[in-house]
């Protein structure tokens, strides 16, 4: 799934049937390459990070979790991963070779466990496993 | 793969580590003493008003060297700029300067100045040098080659003061007897640079 189609969809308990907060956003992990955190908009109380492993399925039109208990308040490690100079969308892509290779579109992930599947360029993909890091110059990555 | 670049167009490149911050640029480049090969860079801060840095990037900790960049594994890279330049004795034959140098043979004909230089790098660039392959040249007026600038590959250290560069007379054998060949060799060099006349 990608995260342009994923952003906006809603959330909801299946304990109350409730809409918890819509998707606003992704928090990726470089290290392991994968989503770890959905940031929500909209929710009721303060939380406004939904940890993936929370996520009770990730489905074609809702998002479901086990009870509005899951969205929580942002450790210090997601709060960082969150913060605009470490996002993915929209930066320069550069390779571990220093070739700059174009700006990220959209990233494609694994609804199940939220690995990377592949990273958009403007006019190709990349391997979204080939993540090195991500900072305020650039996005990088292995060829 | 191999890599060729012409100095000028490493300066100014910003230096990234592979988590994505620019932490630095390239300010110039410290050859070593008397192999024709790049020792490390000096830097500067990036932004308006960074100056030079008192850090310097060793060759042996890129871990990339594209088009678009230089890139090292995290800022740990960096060494203080003293370490970086006591590697390189700075006596003998150096190469610092041999922009402008007027090359010369040593059956003393001139060939014209150098406008830059070309290193190459073989290989991954972590575990290879960045060799000082050539120099590009504004010929002389007595080479009857207009302004177009010639490139000049050289595989040997040569000796270079700041005012001239000598290479052995079979460069310019290269330029006056075997122009086939020599026009070829400057071909292909053109075709890895990319095309700048």
């Amino acid at each position: 799934m990608r995260f342009s189609e994923a952003t906006g969809r809603k959330v909801v308990s299946t304990a109350d049937a409730s809409t918890v907060g819509t998707i606003s956003g992704f928090v990726v992990d470089p290290a392991t390459k994968k989503v770890v955190a959905v940031a929500l908009g909209k929710t009721s109380g303060q939380g406004t990070m939904l940890p993936f492993g929370s996520i009770a399925a990730f489905g074609t039109d809702a998002v479901t979790v086990a009870s509005a208990d899951a969205v929580v308040a942002p450790d210090d490690r997601l709060t960082e991963l969150s913060a605009k100079q470490h996002t993915i969308l929209k930066k320069r892509a550069l390779t571990t070779a220093g070739d700059e290779v174009g700006t990220v579109r959209d990233v494609e992930f694994d609804p199940t466990d939220g690995s990377l599947v592949s990273i958009q360029l403007d006019d190709h993909t990349w391997n979204g496993q080939g993540l090195v890091g991500a900072g305020s110059y650039a996005v990088m990555l292995r060829p | 793969m191999s890599t060729l670049l012409r100095a000028s167009e490493l300066v100014k490149m910003p230096v990234v580590t592979h988590g994505g911050e620019d932490v630095a640029q390239i300010k110039d480049i410290v050859y070593a003493a008397h192999g024709g090969h790049v020792e490390a860079f000096t830097l500067a801060g990036r932004g308006l008003f960074a100056g030079p840095l008192k850090t310097a990037l060793p060759w042996a900790r890129v871990a990339g060297l594209g088009k678009s960049a230089v890139v090292i594994e995290s800022e740990d890279d960096l060494v203080p700029l003293e370490e970086a330049l006591a590697a390189t004795a700075q006596d003998g034959p150096g190469r610092g300067d041999v922009l402008n140098s007027q090359v010369l043979t040593d059956q003393g004909t001139a060939l014209g100045t150098v406008s830059d230089v070309v290193i190459g790098i073989l290989g991954d660039p972590a575990s290879s040098q960045a060799d000082v392959v050539g120099y590009e040249i504004l010929p002389a007026e007595t080479m009857n080659r207009g302004k177009q600038r010639l490139l000049i590959p050289l595989p040997d250290t040569i000796a270079a003061s700041g005012e001239h560069l000598m290479v052995p007379a079979s460069a310019s054998n290269y330029l006056t007897d075997d122009l086939a060949q020599f026009g070829s060799a400057v071909d292909a060099f053109r075709a890895q640079l990319g095309g700048r006349v």
